[in-house]
């Protein structure tokens, strides 16, 4: 048998050199198309960048009139929304994720899965315009009534909870993002907890743990990961959420200790004045380093979150 | 035999999965600090009888057992019947080790504090106790409070074991404990079995013929969710009553 090769076989090595060079382009093309993107928008941005500096990212004003734009407003709004859409949706969706796995009988189990796959397959501005028709109404009359009632008296937190009750604001965007990203975090989750080995839940079970013990101290750590996972998933989401966000923010250029008070996000006020600004003016400039901005702490929360968790891991 | 020598008895038992109906009217009795072994082919429901001694199946609400099975004069089958306390009492070994992903220290410590509210000295000196039990004591005293999940796997199933022992419990399950473990490993879970028997009564499933005859001192022989034949170890194996006992223990099936 000759050594050289034969035709057939050079041929057969082109499938596989094709194939890879195939693959590597599609990861080429995503990496391309990522710093397009952030070179357009601080390219568009670099008009407003030089016009106002470091000030554009720390100074909250918002003025069209005198030419004076910043980003600081909308950054607060958007880290406190998404901060609470993730707090109040961490424990809903682990309570979600823990009883379909692990409580409930599995035919009743499917169906609740089912639902909230639904749920994240709602548009958002259905859910802006059900918060805006619903949910404002009740924060307005119950909900924010009972807060200020409950924390009025507390020092310091009264601020949290103070001026007028009218539902809008940014505690009611940070819900509705709770509602918006439950079924993601969910869904992870329940990944999670179907991971789980099941002779090792078993173990502890035999060991004469309860379902919460269990729970709580073997399964919780072995689905740690995933998590957290699922909040920074969440938390991405929550962050560039736009149109549900718009209805229920209040859209107020005003930074405030309290909840209870109109503001805005970068993504809510980029939808807001884009139709109302001049291609070429400082006010599109402006809105498009907001833009990067964005971009920059989505960036900013996945890799503190990737350094937390490998933290989290490497203790263990 | 008086009484006092049975540990559960086991009666009129019959086990579903679903349809399924994977044991059919079981009677036995399980010797008091005396090692059972239960062999058969896979699927023969050996595993299925270990399982209801401690009640795990059922965390699975398709599965569920009909019968007695009488346990210090209780039929642990009964409904009302406190699963904690009655694992607690029943411990159980498994076949793949489970290590919680926490240290050697508070794998055992686990165990311990879903029942007291232990002094860390009193915590110490049982993890002493139960780690030179199953002699791992000499071989992590100095990492007790490193990861359990970096001891080999010999290790690890021992350390499985001193959980479970941890609990104090009578009755000791093991389910295939060395099927993932090396012959070295092996030898020292079969040693082990035989000074655990002078405290606790022991119920081994094994695929391992030799292993059963080794360390068992009764065994009992299953096929296809039916109790074919049960005896001493020494008997069954040289001079078994039933043809499909004779056949098994030969290597003529399974």
């Amino acid at each position: 048998m000759s050594l050289k090769q034969s035709a057939y076989q050079s041929e057969k090595k082109i499938i596989p050199y094709l194939f890879s060079s195939l693959m590597w382009c599609g990861g080429a093309l995503i990496l391309l198309i990522f710093l397009g993107l952030i070179f357009e928008l601080c390219w568009q941005g670099r008009q407003a960048f030089s016009a106002f500096g470091f000030h554009f990212i720390t100074s909250t004003t918002w003025n069209p009139g005198n030419q004076e734009f910043s980003a600081g407003t909308a950054l607060i709004g958007t880290l406190v929304s998404s901060f609470i859409g993730v707090i109040l949706a961490l424990p809903l969706s682990f309570g979600c994720a823990y009883c379909l796995n692990e409580l409930l009988p599995q035919r009743i189990a499917r169906y609740i899965t089912a639902a909230t796959q639904l749920l994240a397959a709602i548009p958002s501005i259905i859910l802006g315009m059900w918060g805006f028709f619903i949910l404002v109404p009740l924060m307005a009359h119950y909900v924010q009534p009972f807060l200020k009632h409950l924390f009025g008296p507390v020092p310091y937190l009264d601020l949290l909870f103070s001026g007028g009750t009218f539902g809008v604001g940014i505690l009611t965007a940070g819900l509705i993002l709770a509602i918006m990203i439950t079924p993601f975090i969910t869904a992870i989750m329940q990944e999670a907890f179907a991971n789980t080995p099941t002779m090792l839940k078993e173990s502890a079970y035999s060991l004469g743990a309860t379902k919460w013990e269990v729970m709580h101290q073997v399964i919780l750590p072995w689905v740690q990961k995933g998590v957290v996972g699922g909040v920074v998933l969440g938390w991405g989401r929550a962050l560039g959420e736009t149109m549900a966000v718009t209805f229920v923010i209040g859209n107020a250029h005003h930074v405030s200790w309290s909840l209870f008070m109109p503001t805005n996000t970068i993504a809510s006020l980029i939808a807001l004045e884009f139709s109302e600004s001049a291609a070429g003016s400082l006010k599109m400039s402006s809105l498009m380093a907001l833009g990067a901005v964005l971009m920059v702490i989505s960036f900013f929360v996945l890799f503190c979150s990737q350094l937390l968790l490998k933290q989290v891991l490497k203790s263990r | 035999m008086t009484a006092n020598d049975v540990a559960i008895s086991i009666k009129k038992v019959d086990f579903y999965y679903g349809a399924y109906h994977a044991l059919r009217d079981i009677n036995f009795d399980i010797h008091a600090k005396k090692v059972t072994a239960m062999i058969g082919p896979s699927g023969c429901g050996k595993s299925t009888l270990l399982r209801m001694l401690n009640r795990m199946y059922d965390l699975y609400p398709n599965q569920q057992a009909k019968g007695e099975v009488l346990f210090d004069g209780v039929n642990i089958l009964d409904k009302d019947i406190d699963l904690n306390i009655l694992r607690s009492r029943v411990g159980m070994v498994f076949q793949k080790t489970t290590p919680f992903s926490m240290s050697i220290y508070e794998n055992i410590a686990f165990g311990i504090k879903l029942y007291e509210r232990p002094s860390s000295a009193r915590i110490q000196e049982k993890i002493e106790k139960v780690l030179r039990q199953v002699a791992l004591w000499d071989e992590v005293k100095d990492r007790l409070h490193r990861s359990a999940l970096g001891l080999s796997g010999g290790q690890q199933q021992r350390l499985c074991i001193a959980r479970a022992l941890a609990v104090e419990p009578e009755v000791l399950l093991l389910d295939e404990p060395t099927s993932a473990l090396d012959p070295v490993s092996t030898a020292k879970i079969e040693e082990l079995l035989d000074i655990l028997k002078e405290n606790h009564t022991i119920v081994l499933v094994t695929h391992n013929l030799q292993q059963a005859a080794r360390c068992a001192d009764k065994v009992a022989f299953f096929y296809s969710g039916e109790l074919v034949e049960m005896n001493d170890a020494a008997i069954l194996f040289t001079k078994p009553s039933q043809a499909k006992t004779h056949d098994y223990i030969t290597g003529r099936f399974g």
